[in-house]
């Protein structure tokens, strides 16, 4: 992330036209602008916004038409906390004067290669239950076992059956049941599921996210500046 | 700040903390909303004990206990959004997707690595190296008494777990990273490095062998009374209930800015544990956090235990050996 300063104009933060990022940035850049009154002076626009720079961890810096801030472990109670760094520039447009905002957000490029995190750990998942499949030997040990103590199957307490509780299952209903699941399903406590289940949420994050914080930070300008 | 004395300590010394029920606003609005605020506690939890009781084979199982758990979080998240308790804890996109991340970290790598280095491990190495059975006789019991053992025993060796690490540093340093949340959210019981998050879940409950719908109404008993302690909602709840159960009150005074509150109510979900060991202290605090309520990146909760405890092991190390140490050989009185 380049380091802004004040005196740079508001291109200079921009991707190069040759970089290939300036195709991608979009992921975790917010730009807009939002209209000013015919007669409001930069100094003016900046003064409205001043005290929402005025929080633990921001440091920002004016020259003329343009600011500057940076943000570091910003609070979760500061209205730009999504953001980590951002220029502000007041300029002529042809309808009047504009603020015209670049803003950064680590949250959001996060939040963006999530999905991708928790891909990897579904696939590290499976791998991992591959290695974990019991082998012959181990089934029929298991089984054994479970034909011992199939002898004494579980009993309900006077009290619940009193009370009409269902009764646990009988042991060969379940285990028509488990052998049924032991083909389909991987071995216990390596199911890729809640990982795929998760990369689905932050991909679904993200998109109610960049969606949802252009549309505030635009609102939140407007507010302040009208 | 003065403080308050609440038996042999003063709490509320460093930053502001409410002490007392009586202290403690209560839900405000119509007649509808304080009796939903006052009953919804109860109602979830009775309601859930009787479902799990009497749902039929066919339903009692783990996947529909993951759909009610889900249904649940989406019901404490509307409420946390239309009712917020304090606006300075409102949940953000940027808290939500943090908060998620956490809770996604924990249901996935966490319980991966559950599989090779967890408590279950280690009780199944016992028990087959012993050849002892799980003890049986816990399946004899009934439901009820099942489920709230089950429970107890858990929180019981949470809550010790849970003081040690606010006593002994090496437990302090992974727990310490979940004491710079600065707000309550529905989610924030998942924030902390995945190596707090897998000694929390360490427990002896595998020693017992239990009816599966006894596991799946203490999971419903621990979720219907745990979920409330990271919440951004007020309850009315009633005295019953906060003299029983942790609460949002109780919790929040734990995860305070004053050092002296954070050392009080560690029990998960019997706050009673707590009063029987004397760390109980029924109050509130807004103001939460460490070093003044400095919010820590992902990266730095991922680091921190480990970049502390080396600072920590070098400057140990760099100290001269005490039987070296003449000159701080203090004489007993």
């Amino acid at each position: 992330m380049p380091t802004l300063n004040a005196a740079r104009p508001f291109t200079a933060y921009l991707p190069r036209k040759s970089s290939p990022l300036r195709f991608l940035d979009w992921i975790w850049h917010i730009r807009g602008t939002v209209p000013l009154g015919a007669a409001q002076s930069s100094e003016d626009a900046f003064g409205r916004l001043d005290p929402l720079f005025k929080q633990p961890g921001t440091t920002r810096a004016q020259s003329g038409d343009t600011l500057t801030f940076e943000k570091k472990n910003q609070l979760a109670q500061d209205k730009l906390s999504v953001f980590d760094s951002g220029v502000l520039q007041i300029e002529q447009a042809a309808t009047g004067p504009v603020l015209r905002y670049h803003l950064v957000s680590r949250a959001l490029l996060y939040c963006f290669l999530a999905p991708l995190l928790f891909l990897g750990v579904a696939q590290l998942t499976v791998a991992l239950g591959e290695r974990a499949k019991p082998t012959a030997e181990e089934k029929a040990k298991a089984e054994a076992k479970e034909k011992a103590k199939k002898k004494d199957a579980l009993q309900l307490n006077p009290v619940d059956k009193f009370l009409g509780a269902p009764a646990p299952e009988k042991p060969d209903e379940k285990k028509a049941k488990n052998k049924k699941k032991d083909e389909e399903e991987p071995p216990k406590g390596f199911s890729p599921k809640p990982a795929y289940v998760f990369a689905g949420i932050f991909a679904a994050l993200y998109v109610l996210g960049r969606i949802l914080e252009a549309r505030l930070i635009k609102r939140l300008f407007a507010k302040a500046l009208a | 700040m003065d403080g308050i004395r609440v038996g042999k300590r003063i709490v509320g010394t460093q930053s502001l903390v409410t002490i007392g029920w009586d202290n403690i606003p209560k839900v405000e609005g119509g007649a509808f909303k304080c009796l939903f605020f006052t009953w919804f506690q109860p109602a979830v939890l009775f309601g859930l004990v009787a479902f799990w009781y009497y749902a039929p084979n066919s339903i009692a199982k783990a996947s529909t206990a993951i759909w009610i758990g889900i249904g649940f979080r989406l019901v404490l998240q509307y409420l946390e959004l239309r009712f917020p308790r304090h606006e300075s804890w409102a949940i953000t996109w940027k808290e939500l997707a943090t908060d998620l991340f956490y809770v996604g970290v924990s249901y996935t790598m966490v319980n991966l690595a559950e599989n090779y280095i967890g408590s279950d491990v280690a009780v199944d190495a016992i028990q087959s190296s012993f050849e002892m059975d799980k003890f049986a006789w816990f399946t004899a019991l009934p439901l009820l008494i099942q489920a709230v053992l089950i429970l107890f025993i858990f929180d019981f060796g949470q809550y010790w777990m849970h003081r040690g690490m606010h006593n002994w540093y090496p437990l302090w340093l992974p727990h310490s990273v979940h004491h710079y949340i600065t707000q309550l959210n529905v989610h924030k019981g998942a924030v902390g490095n995945p190596v707090e998050l897998f000694l929390i879940g360490l427990g002896i409950g595998g020693f017992f062998d239990f009816l599966p719908r006894a596991f799946l109404l203490s999971g419903a008993i621990g979720m219907s009374i745990g979920a409330y302690q990271h919440i951004n909602v007020r309850f009315n709840s009633p005295r019953w209930w906060r003299f029983m159960f942790n609460t949002t009150e109780h919790h929040s005074l734990h995860h305070s800015q004053d050092f002296e509150s954070t050392r009080s109510n560690y029990a998960n979900t019997f706050i009673i544990i707590d009063r029987m060991f004397g760390t109980c202290i029924d109050g509130e605090a807004e103001l939460l956090g460490m070093e003044g309520g400095r919010r820590m990146t992902i990266r730095e909760q991922m680091l921190y235990p480990f970049t502390e405890g080396w600072k920590a092991y070098r400057e140990r190390a760099s100290r001269p050996r005490f039987f070296d140490d003449e000159t701080s050989a203090v004489p007993a009185e």
